[in-house]
């Protein structure tokens, strides 16, 4: 899709469902982001404070290991005490020892696989663009739902929309059936964003 | 500053005295409220009878311009724990009571019968009324005769009908900068204590009154403007909490699998993303309400906001993390307008959110209504307002509903429900749960600033007793913090910038020209907990409620295969110190 720059923020409420992307697997959350995705290493460090590897809390990026199908959450800083517990390192990880992620063993092969994506906050407004332009695959029921939820002023603003390769119409997008094949679709967003 | 005591049960009607501070001197907010429950009411008494006190204070720095001190405490003992009870809010209030020159307000003895009275406080002084033509007047519609009666800059602490029908999940409403009783000092049901004083709301009207004034009004500023420089830079205070309040941690805690799902039944909701602190934050700006919002002047991290139903028009505040969980996920509801009433309700009948969330769970786990039903809760929450049999039930809070239903599934610590976070996944927050002389509170351990204070010295990370001291620290700190009426959320601030700790001090310090140090506030915080541990020992407290339900214990949180592991002995350390 082709998109005025101010409505991208449309598509993300998807960041926090959770959408895959390719990628080498058997490296390290933090080689994943910074060498992978082009993420500069102050800002993972500085602003990805709270992690989770399928549901475990991440002290240590350089540790733990992606794997095939791995679900990975990255959030700013969280308020509360529990925020602050679930925080990378910091002595308060002690209490939340028993759902820490333990590492990884360095043997998981090095080659192509998928990966979850759920960016979460602060995280998702500002890593989002930079995701839906190297495209992201989502589940059908995601984007039809949210297709259809998204305003008049959001469609004012989307210049054209391409279905494999193919350019369509508005109805033709909204009628849904594009999709019927499918249990994912892989979106992109064009336009300077 | 001074002490306004009023004895509602005195012969021909309530009787006020002033007095000085005297042995109170230097206290504010939980120190105070704690430190005049401890001492005056009798342990053992009725909680809603005339002997037990309910008092009111701001913290020590509210009605200054100090930036986030308008956080009021409401203290007594407590109808559903049966133990000391501190709960605070935020709201106008404490600014507004501060700057009358009280330190407390104290509700003392019982009236004779039913009559609800009414009392007013402006600079001319202090006048009680009976007033019957308020009885049973929901919180709203209560506030809205007041801005008749009174105009509108004033500010208000009132019950709704769970205060006057004395139920133990009742609040005490307090107003918010729109003169909305949005802010409820809520956990451990004051809200029926002030229903026994048969009080029902308390005008405060500060026109004519000035800020108080610091002993070093330069260096007071100068540290207030380092204060706010701190929060405002850090990215919890500065930014996550402004843009999307404290449902923020939906998503996050969700992801930690320890987000208490169908009355504590599962670790995860697979609803969280429609009713997460994002989508909740772009639903209110796309209807016209707003996800950034203070709940006092004087709050510069605003992490409140303003909902509006389908068709704009306002609803009720920003819901908060706690409370969009609990009626929310713990009841297996995903829709964020089903959950926004909900809210409405409790503080049009002035109730506890959490205590009311996790009662309805208990409650659908019975077969009183399936979980996921909006509607049904809805209703369940009506019956409590109206006062029907089933509803008195249900205002008597979660303890008291799993006894009626039968029920083994009952998340409580002292008969207080538990809040957002599944003690198995999270298990230190399960220690304070446990320990908590308040009951199950989350807020308990809040101020996480254990490695500036240094409180109870350093902590081995890796001795399994390290928890309990972790909680320890941080209760001992929450504890202080409460102390000078700041909104907790500071802690954040606090504990990654020493500066803005410092700066905290020396705020203290110039206004009261006292020398505190970090040592100092530690020992505040060791003192207060320590009245209100005596309090619970003379209450008739052991060992054996300082312990989660068992079911902790025995079931494992399906996502985390886990149990609550942290052992009965090391709980029974915590207090030693
Ligand atoms: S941060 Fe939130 S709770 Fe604290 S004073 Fe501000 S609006 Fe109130």
């Amino acid at each position: 899709m082709t998109l005025d720059p101010d409505k991208i923020q449309g598509f993300f409420p998807l960041l926090q469902c959770g959408f895959m992307v390719k990628v080498r697997i058997g490296c390290s959350i933090k080689t994943m982001l910074c060498e992978q995705f082009g993420l500069n290493p102050e800002y993972v460090e500085d602003r990805i404070q709270t992690i989770f590897l399928d549901g475990k809390t991440v002290d240590d990026i350089d540790s733990a290991i992606i794997k095939d199908g791995s679900t990975l959450a990255l959030s700013a800083a969280m308020p509360g005490l529990v925020g602050a517990t679930l925080r990378r390192g910091g002595h308060l990880a002690l209490l939340r020892s028993g759902i820490t992620h333990r590492g990884g063993r360095k043997s998981v092969s090095r080659r192509e696989g998928m990966v979850v994506l759920k960016l979460f906050n602060l995280v998702g407004n500002e890593l989002g663009p930079t995701f839906l332009k190297r495209g992201i695959f989502v589940r059908r029921e995601d984007l039809e739902g949210l297709l259809m939820s998204l305003p008049g002023e959001f469609w004012g603003g989307c210049k054209a929309a391409t279905v494999d390769g193919q350019e369509v119409g508005l109805d033709h997008l909204l009628g849904m059936t594009w999709l019927d094949n499918y249990d994912f679709a892989m979106l992109r967003v064009h336009g300077d964003l | 500053m001074k002490i306004l005591r009023i004895n509602m049960g005195a012969e021909g009607g309530p009787k006020m005295s002033e007095e000085p501070m005297g042995e109170y001197e230097g206290l504010g907010g939980r120190a105070l409220t704690s430190a005049i429950v401890s001492k005056e009411v009798p342990p053992l008494c009725h909680p809603l009878g005339a002997d037990n006190k309910l008092v009111i204070a701001p913290g020590m720095l509210s009605g200054t311009i100090a930036a986030m001190s308008g956080r009021i405490s409401v203290g007594c003992k407590s109808p559903l724990t049966g133990g000391i009870k501190e709960a605070n809010a935020g709201g106008q209030p404490s600014q507004v009571m501060a700057r009358l020159g009280y330190a407390a307000i104290v509700l003392e003895g019982k009236p004779k019968d039913d009559t609800l009275y009414k009392i007013f406080i402006n600079k001319d002084g202090v006048k009680v009324g009976p007033d019957k033509s308020l009885k049973m007047l929901k919180n709203y519609d209560l506030i809205e005769r007041m801005k008749g009666e009174h105009g509108e800059k004033i500010a208000c602490i009132s019950i709704g009908p769970a205060g006057e029908m004395k139920m133990a999940a009742a609040s005490v409403a307090c107003t918010d900068m729109e003169l909305r009783p949005t802010r409820h000092a809520a956990r451990g049901g004051p809200g029926a204590v002030m229903g026994a004083k048969g009080v029902k709301v308390i005008v405060l009207d500060d026109a004519g009154m000035k800020m108080r004034d610091p002993k070093d009004p330069e260096k007071f500023r100068e540290a207030n403007k380092r204060w706010v420089e701190g929060l405002k830079k850090h990215p919890v205070t500065g930014e996550g909490l402004p843009a999307y309040g404290t449902n923020i941690l939906a998503n996050i805690i969700n992801e930690a699998r320890a987000y208490p799902t169908k009355n504590f039944m599962w670790g995860t909701f697979e609803g969280t993303q429609k009713v997460s602190g994002e989508t909740q934050a772009k639903t209110e700006t796309d209807r016209g309400g707003s996800a950034t919002h203070g709940c006092h002047r004087g709050c510069t991290i605003q992490c409140s906001g303003i909902f509006m139903d389908k068709d704009g028009h306002y609803l009720t505040k920003q819901v908060e993390y706690e409370t969009v969980w609990a009626h929310g996920p713990n009841c297996g509801i995903d829709d964020l307008d089903t959950i926004a009433m909900l809210d409405r309700l409790d503080d049009e009948y002035g109730l506890d959110t959490i205590e009311m969330g996790a009662t309805i769970a208990v409650a659908m786990e019975a077969g009183v209504a399936d979980f996921g039903d909006g509607e049904a809760a809805i209703k369940l929450l009506k019956e409590v307002g109206e006062g029907t049999p089933l509803g008195r039930i249900l205002g008597n809070g979660a303890a008291v509903t799993g006894k009626v239903f039968g029920l083994e599934r009952v998340p409580v610590v002292k008969g207080q429900a538990l809040p957002a976070y599944d003690p198995r996944g999270i298990q230190g927050i399960g220690v304070t749960y446990a320990t908590s002389t308040m009951g199950a509170d989350h807020t308990s351990g809040y101020a996480v600033a254990t490695n500036v204070l240094k409180v109870g010295g350093h902590v081995d990370a890796l001795k399994p007793e390290g928890q309990v001291e972790l909680s320890r620290n941080l209760q001992i700190a929450t504890a202080a913090v409460d102390a000078t009426g700041m909104c907790l959320f500071i802690a954040f601030a606090v504990l990654d910038q020493p500066d803005t700790f410092q700066a905290l001090i020396d705020m203290i310090n110039a206004f009261f020209g006292s020398s505190l140090t970090g040592d100092d506030v530690t020992e505040l915080g060791k003192s207060i907990l320590k009245n209100e541990r005596e309090f619970n020992t003379r209450a008739g407290f052991t060992a054996q409620d300082d312990r989660l339900p068992d079911f902790f214990k025995k079931e494992t949180l399906p996502e985390h295969n886990l149990t609550f592991l942290v052992k009965d002995e090391d709980l029974d350390t915590l207090f030693n110190w």
